[in-house]
């Protein structure tokens, strides 16, 4: 299909230089003239005239470009959800960190106020290592270079068991004693361990006694004498004796009294104050003692 | 001339009102087609060069006037683009629609790079490989896509003493 019949025209390259020139001459007066010269205000007066245009526009099609970012959410769904899902893992996990380090400052302040309120000297300690299935024996990342000795007092955040008044009167229950430190790391056996002693006494009555582990892990309070009064919920504390553990720490609570005349003492078990194998922070009273015993009770 | 000339101004009057008003409502990716560009290739393939480079003239003035770089750059590259594509007028056999497409995606694609280079020049320049694959390719198969669509429409209203037969099937 050809055209009807094209004019004739001349392509008239002068024109295209005159043009051209005055292009250049244009472009040489935006650069010559000041802020203030014909040319900025030719374009301040042109572009104030094009803004409702520009208003006008923006409001005439935002039904239709609602229309389509909404289609073009749809259709980026595939991407756009994998990508989501790859963020969302990554937010879950920040919220995670965020929440375990949350619960940690919180277990970490309940022990500094613990230690503060005590008056005592502590250090912050994560427990590295878990009991085993024989051996009531947690690991902390404190060792020699970070000034701990065996015989240290160690606490940590209290256990599930209701708490009541306490003369520490803070939220600190007694963990066990440092054994066995490296430049690095030091054992520490847990009060139930068989192999440990605390010399304690019932709060509310003051009778005394040594609180020991056995080799299931339980709590019991020997040498108590059967004139003393002792019943389920008797909060149970150090007393101080021995110098190895200074008076007043939580050990745990009584929960079973047996009380048979053709016994000595009676028998009582308690639970431990604190989560003695979940503790996952833990001071150790650096202060507390110089002692290095690290047997049988004090 | 005077029945020619105001369907010329019409023409580059309202391609500034959508430039200004809709091109950039309809961003693709943040690719603006270019209205002005599209009416002087069309003026000048339907016109020739003379009018092909009076409308560059007046098209690449109002696009710097409603810039916000130097004013006078894209007055150059229009003026040359227009005169350019309205020396094809002459070389034109046939109204389809392939031939008109390929020039304007040509000169889309000149007219971006000239105006880059030479704001390059005048120091006001940014990244032109960059801004050639993510800006001007773009915008050049924005503003072919968009040709097609309004290019046969432009090319009868330009042309009214011209009747144009091709372009039924497409406008």
């Amino acid at each position: 299909m050809r055209l009807p019949q094209p004019e004739k025209s001349t392509s008239q390259p002068g024109i295209l230089v005159v043009l051209i020139v005055l292009s250049l001459v244009l472009t040489t007066l935006w650069y010559r003239e000041g802020d203030h010269g014909p040319v900025h205000r030719l374009r301040d007066g042109v572009q104030a005239v094009a803004a409702p245009v520009g208003m006008v526009g923006e409001f005439v099609t935002r039904p239709v470009r609602g229309v389509f970012s909404w289609v073009a959410d749809l259709g980026v769904s595939r991407s756009q959800f994998v990508a989501l899902q790859q963020q969302n893992e990554k937010l879950r996990n920040t919220v995670a960190a965020l929440e375990e380090a949350r619960l940690e400052n919180a277990r970490l302040q309940s022990l500094v106020n613990f230690a503060q309120a005590a008056k005592l000297k502590a250090l912050g300690a994560h427990v590295i290592g878990r009991p085993t299935q024989y051996d009531r024996v947690i690991t902390v990342d404190r060792g020699t270079a970070d000034g701990v000795h065996e015989g240290m007092p160690v606490v940590g955040a209290l256990g599930p068991i209701p708490q009541r008044a306490t003369e520490a009167s803070a939220s600190g229950g007694l963990i066990g004693q440092t054994i066995d430190v490296t430049a690095h790391s030091a054992k520490v056996r847990l009060i139930s361990d068989q192999g440990s002693g605390v010399a304690s006494m019932i709060q509310s009555n003051r009778g005394y006694g040594i609180v020991h582990g056995a080799i299931d892990g339980s709590l019991s309070m020997d040498f108590v004498s059967h004139e003393t009064t002792v019943k389920a919920g008797d909060v149970v504390i150090t007393s101080g004796m021995g110098g190895v553990y200074p008076k007043g720490l939580l050990v745990g609570e009584v929960t079973h009294v047996t009380n048979l005349p053709s016994s000595l003492y009676q028998d009582i078990v308690l639970t431990p104050s604190a989560n003695l194998s979940g503790s996952e922070e833990v001071l150790i009273l650096v202060g507390a003692s110089s002692s290095t015993e690290t047997g049988n009770g004090e | 001339m005077m029945n020619r000339v105001l369907p010329t101004a019409a023409a580059i009057l309202a391609a500034a009102l959508l430039q200004v008003g809709l091109a950039p409502y309809i961003a693709i990716a943040g690719v603006v087609p270019d209205v002005l560009l599209l009416v002087v290739v069309t003026l000048a393939l339907v016109e020739g060069p003379v009018a092909g480079a009076s409308a560059g003239f007046a098209a690449g003035l109002i696009f710097d006037l409603l810039g916000s770089g130097p004013v006078g750059p894209m007055v150059l590259v229009l003026t040359v683009i227009g005169y350019m594509a309205g020396l094809l007028h002459e070389n034109m056999f046939a109204e389809g629609w392939l031939l008109p497409l390929t020039v304007l995606a040509i000169a889309s694609l000149a007219s971006a790079l000239a105006y880059g280079l030479f704001l390059d020049l005048l120091g006001a320049g940014g990244p032109l490989v960059l801004t050639f694959f993510t800006k001007m390719f773009p915008e050049a198969l924005y503003d072919t896509a968009l040709a097609l669509l309004v290019y046969p429409w432009l090319a009868r209203f330009l042309r009214q003493d011209r009747p144009m037969t091709t372009f039924r099937r497409l406008a």
